[in-house]
């Protein structure tokens, strides 16, 4: 284990802490009125680990629904993360299965935006991944926890709380904005994340954005750069 | 619950962390951070919950200041920190 690595990546994770102590109290308290015990709100938080899914499972099991149909919806919310894993294997080219094993399990919006803020950190780095990664996991079980044993502490939606993790987002985004030309596919990915969530159910319109809006980022860049300068160190040599 | 959320977050990376990607494979890969975080932001401010387009004022107010703020300085603390602040004012105002 490198230390200094891991206690890079705990230090990167603080701001994403802020955000999902109150989102989990909030899940804990919801999660408490559906019936489940606190044991079972932290047990959900330590296996699923999943913001969206969790809040969904919930409101179906108040709902009064059958598992099927919560592990269904479950699978399909979640496939958005197939997209950050391939993009995450640019990064991990010399690691054992077991590894990526572990940092997949623990893969979320959050954790992986702020990983590919500076890429440079993560590459074939596990140990710096995972400490962002844990401690993130650790405030997630923490949240949600105190939200099931204690009910909301603070009310979840005063002193700007819902606004924390958007602010995250929004600059996480402008992190990514590199070249010009990535401004535009923000507008492109904008918009048609708009029109794919009204017209489609579910969380559909974050994968098909992404499919779209890659596609036509590829197509940008080989015509204003026709010969691409290969690899840019980006993904390592692979094998 | 814990399986379905596992497998999407696994397999892909499993799958292609030991094989050589084309060139092009690579390049549209490296659009995804930028694409996926246009589509969990924009929503956001611009759609209900349900799908509709309608403005989220509050959201939408605080994210103006946000946007400049991250664009000149990359902080993500005080990124979080300003649009909490904002946020909270706003809504007393609004």
């Amino acid at each position: 284990m490198d230390n200094h690595q891991f206690r890079a990546g705990v230090k990167a994770a603080l701001p994403i802490v802020l955000g999902y102590i109150p989102v989990g109290m909030a899940f804990g308290v919801l999660a408490r009125q559906a019936g489940l015990t606190p044991i079972e709100v932290g047990l959900m938080s330590l296996l699923v680990y999943a913001g969206a899914s969790q809040f969904l499972a919930i409101e179906m099991i108040l709902k009064g629904m059958a598992w099927s149909p919560i592990i269904f919806a479950t699978f399909f919310i979640n496939l958005r993360h197939s997209l950050m894993s391939s993009t995450l294997s640019l990064y991990f080219n010399r690691n054992r299965l077991r590894t990526l094993g572990l940092l997949s399990a623990e893969l979320t919006d959050e954790s992986f935006a702020v990983a590919m803020s500076n890429t440079s950190k993560i590459e074939n780095r596990p140990v710096y991944l995972f400490g962002l990664q844990i401690t993130s996991h650790v405030a997630w079980i923490t949240g949600s926890v105190a939200g099931a044993l204690f009910g909301g502490l603070i009310d979840h939606k005063s002193y700007g709380i819902p606004f924390a993790l958007p602010a995250l987002f929004i600059c996480l985004l402008l992190i990514q904005i590199k070249k010009i030309h990535h401004l535009l596919i923000m507008v492109i990915a904008g918009i048609s994340s708009l029109f794919f969530k009204w017209a489609l159910p579910g969380n559909w319109y974050i994968v098909l954005t992404a499919l779209l809006a890659s596609g036509i980022g590829m197509a940008i860049e080989t015509k204003l750069f026709p010969s691409p300068s290969m690899g840019e160190g980006k993904g390592g040599g692979g094998k | 619950m814990a399986l379905v959320t596992f497998l999407p977050r696994f397999f892909p990376i499993a799958f292609l962390n030991r094989r050589v990607l084309p060139e092009k494979v690579k390049k549209g890969l490296e659009y995804f951070p930028i694409s996926i975080l246009s589509a969990i932001v924009f929503p956001m401010l611009f759609s209900n919950g349900g799908g509709k387009i309608e403005i989220q004022p509050q959201y939408l107010i605080a994210a103006i200041p946000v946007f400049l703020f991250a664009w000149k300085v990359k902080s993500l603390w005080g990124s979080v920190i300003l649009g909490m602040v904002l946020y909270w004012g706003l809504g007393f105002v609004l």
